[in-house]
């Protein structure tokens, strides 16, 4: 059986991968697409501790059913708007979009 | 009905006055006969309390109801009916409804005539609440009352900004006095545990205060007593109070309100012989009062200004008896007093009315020709503040006089009399040159009339007092009229006095008043000033300072001005700057000035704030770290 360990790095990795491409990019579709990332960083986290820890119960599976779930629908929400902000304004970079300032 | 029901003489006015209040407007005659009404009803009712008083054998009748529960503290109000609140009950309903009847004549035509009776009503329901209360609790919401229908009655007519004044000035100076009256009350309350007079005498004859806490509360006590009661130096508002209307001056502030701090030392007597000090700082201050109101009647030349100095002093006079440890001779005279002044008040009301609003004597005099009835009414209740054998005033001043024998080196007594000269020689001086001589200003006297009957009756009936209540002293008078032993022996029985003429100070006490009197014929006789004026001349620094009052005004004026307007000054300052300028405003500029500050971090880029989460998240993750170790 592959360890615990292996799946936390993994899921570490995925996790800062996500952070860093949230941080760097400027496009809003890679944004979220790294928000994407991370979230399915926690999903994994959360089922290999459920197979790991307390494999007679499927808490951590809900869990990561849930964030499937709220993921999809906040991207379906996200692409809205990105849509919306490229109609209007002809860019999806986050740096060119930022009427809401002092 | 018995002495216990005593407490409807004061609900009588009391429902009158909502009635009046409320509906008096829409009434025939604006309902001035109602007022007649319900204070004839309580001095009728009286009668019925008397006789069954007497009756019982002048036993003190208590009656009384729980009033409400506060732990283990029941407070109780009720009615307690002794010799001095039959004394008070008759003083009060009987000068009221004179000054009811008298009002009718006076007060016709002017604004707001339906509220005038109204107040009336309530000052008689709450004066006779104030001389029945058995604990000081009612006593003290009673003396609030009458304050406020004092205040009410000064300020009648509030269009003239000099009443309005007068009547603000009236309410601060005794409402001075009656915040030591409360702090007084809450003092005994709180070393006794009751509010009951008769239960508080009982608790400080059984020593249950020290010494100097119980002079220090009798102090407070004598405080309200000396506002009320304008004894020096709260005197300065009963002359302003003059702006009222004249009935209200008789009823008021002569027969009635202001004698209230005369009955609340009467009734209190018992405590303040043990407060020790008390009864000579009592005496000190009513003989300080007599002499100077003694002066200062001197120069005036308004009639009612004249006559409220001469108020004064005779509360003086009161003050001293009771000082002497005489309530029998103190409440004798405050009868005798109410009746006569009240009778002079009505007669100057008569002569202002008769004159068409003119009480300057400057424009007066030669008046005896055209008001016969109300000059010889007035001369009468002139000789009886004069002290004229045998007129009410010269047994009450005897009395009064022979009580201040107790102190020794007999200073009192000559001082006494002294200020008893002056009275009689500014009552001539103001008889004179009201009534007497040739007239001063032709036009004044030409249009002068005699006042109708409604008027002139009650001053008869006064006069008729005047001249024979003082007789109710002798023993067999007293005995006739169901007062066993006389006037003396029915008001304080704890020291029985028997009366007796005393012939050296009968004859002194006359010598006072021919003194005073033939002091005043030879100055003013026929009207003339020239002497008067030579006086003024001879001595302009010492005439200055009496006419002017001897500066009190000016003094009390000049306190408040650096005083009162200083500190206020200081307050101000601290609100504006401090409280304002600081607290208020400084706090909604740091508020402002630090989102100032911290909107620039709103930068409108999203991978700041993104950055702002991560490391966030990373310093709490650091933190977390660090405290689990």
């Amino acid at each position: 059986m592959v360890p615990l360990e292996n799946y936390l790095v993994l899921s570490a990795v995925m996790f800062s991968l996500g952070v860093y491409g949230v941080l760097a990019r400027r496009n809003a579709v890679l944004i979220l697409m790294s928000v994407e990332l991370m979230l399915n960083a926690v999903s994994l986290n959360f089922i290999a501790y459920a197979v790991y820890l307390d494999p007679e119960r499927i808490t951590g599976v809900v869990f990561a059913i849930f964030v499937i779930t709220i993921a999809a629908a906040e991207v379906g929400l996200a692409l809205a708007i990105i849509i919306n902000v490229y109609r209007n304004r002809s860019t999806a970079n986050v740096d060119e979009v930022a009427t809401m300032r002092w | 009905m018995g002495a216990a029901d005593a407490w409807i003489l004061a609900a009588i006015p009391a429902a009158a006055f909502l009635f009046m209040a409320v509906a008096g407007r829409g009434l025939p005659r604006q309902g001035d006969y109602l007022g007649v009404l319900a204070i004839g009803a309580s001095f009728v009712l009286f009668f019925f309390v008397l006789q069954d008083f007497l009756s019982g054998g002048s036993v003190p009748v208590v009656q009384d109801i729980p009033w409400t529960q506060i732990g283990d503290f029941e407070l109780r109000m009720g009615i307690f009916v002794d010799q001095i609140t039959i004394v008070m009950i008759a003083v009060v309903s009987f000068v009221a409804l004179m000054v009811n009847v008298f009002s009718i004549g006076y007060m016709k035509g002017e604004a707001r005539y339906y509220w005038y009776f109204a107040v009336l009503q309530i000052f008689a329901a709450s004066m006779l609440m104030l001389v029945m209360a058995d604990n000081l609790l009612l006593l003290y919401v009673a003396w609030e009352l009458v304050g406020v229908s004092s205040f009410l009655l000064i300020g009648f007519f509030w269009e003239k900004r000099s009443a309005t004044e007068a009547a603000k000035k009236a309410f601060i100076t005794t409402r001075i006095g009656d915040v030591g009256l409360l702090i007084g009350i809450l003092l005994l309350w709180d070393a006794t545990g009751t509010f009951n007079i008769q239960e508080i005498i009982h608790a400080v004859e059984a020593g249950e205060i020290g010494d100097t806490r119980l002079f220090v509360t009798m102090a407070f006590v004598f405080l309200g007593a000396m506002g009320k009661s304008a004894q020096f130096p709260f005197h300065v508002w009963l002359p302003d109070a003059m702006e009222g209307p004249t009935p209200v001056s008789a009823l008021i502030h002569a027969a009635t309100m202001v004698v209230a701090g005369v009955y609340l030392v009467a009734r209190l007597l018992p405590i303040f012989e043990l407060a020790g000090g008390m009864m000579l700082i009592i005496t000190i201050v009513g003989l300080t009062t007599a002499l100077l109101s003694g002066f200062m009647a001197i120069t005036q030349t308004d009639i009612k200004k004249v006559l409220a100095y001469s108020t004064i002093g005779q509360l003086g006079f009161m003050f001293v008896a009771l000082g002497s440890g005489e309530v029998g001779a103190a409440m004798f005279h405050l009868m005798t007093h109410a009746f006569f002044k009240a009778l002079l008040f009505l007669a100057a009301g008569s002569v202002i009315l008769g004159t068409h609003h003119n009480q300057e004597m400057a424009k007066l005099g030669g008046l005896w020709r055209k008001m016969p009835i109300t000059a010889t009414t007035f001369a009468i209740g002139s000789l009886a503040l004069a002290g004229a054998f045998p007129l009410a005033g010269f047994w009450s001043k005897d009395e009064i006089l022979l009580a201040t024998q107790g102190w020794s080196g007999g200073w009192v007594t000559i001082l006494l009399g002294f200020a008893a000269v002056m009275t009689a020689f500014y009552t001539t001086r103001l008889f004179i040159r009201t009534f007497l001589g040739s007239p001063r200003d032709k036009e004044v006297y030409d249009h002068a009339r005699e006042t109708p009957l409604t008027m002139t009756i009650p001053l008869m009936l006064l006069a008729a007092l005047a001249i024979v209540s003082g007789f109710v002293v002798f023993q067999g008078v007293g005995d006739a009229l169901g007062f066993p032993g006389g006037f003396p022996e029915f008001v304080y029985e704890l020291t029985p006095h028997k009366f007796e003429i005393d012939w050296g100070l009968a004859a002194g006490s006359t010598a006072i008043f021919v003194t005073g009197t033939s002091f005043g014929f030879w100055m003013y006789w026929r009207g003339r000033l020239d002497r008067s004026t030579a006086v003024a001349e001879w001595q302009p620094g010492l005439y200055r300072l009496i006419d002017r009052k001897f500066f009190i005004d000016e003094l009390y004026q000049a306190t408040i001005d650096r005083v009162l307007l200083g500190f206020s000054y200081v307050v101000s300052w601290f609100d504006r700057y401090v409280v304002n300028d600081t607290g208020v405003d400084g706090s909604a500029q740091m508020t402002g000035y630090a989102g100032y500050l911290l909107k620039f971090i709103q930068t409108g880029r999203v991978p700041n704030y993104a950055m702002g989460i991560a490391l966030g998240v990373l310093v709490l993750a650091g933190i977390a770290l660090a405290a689990g170790g």
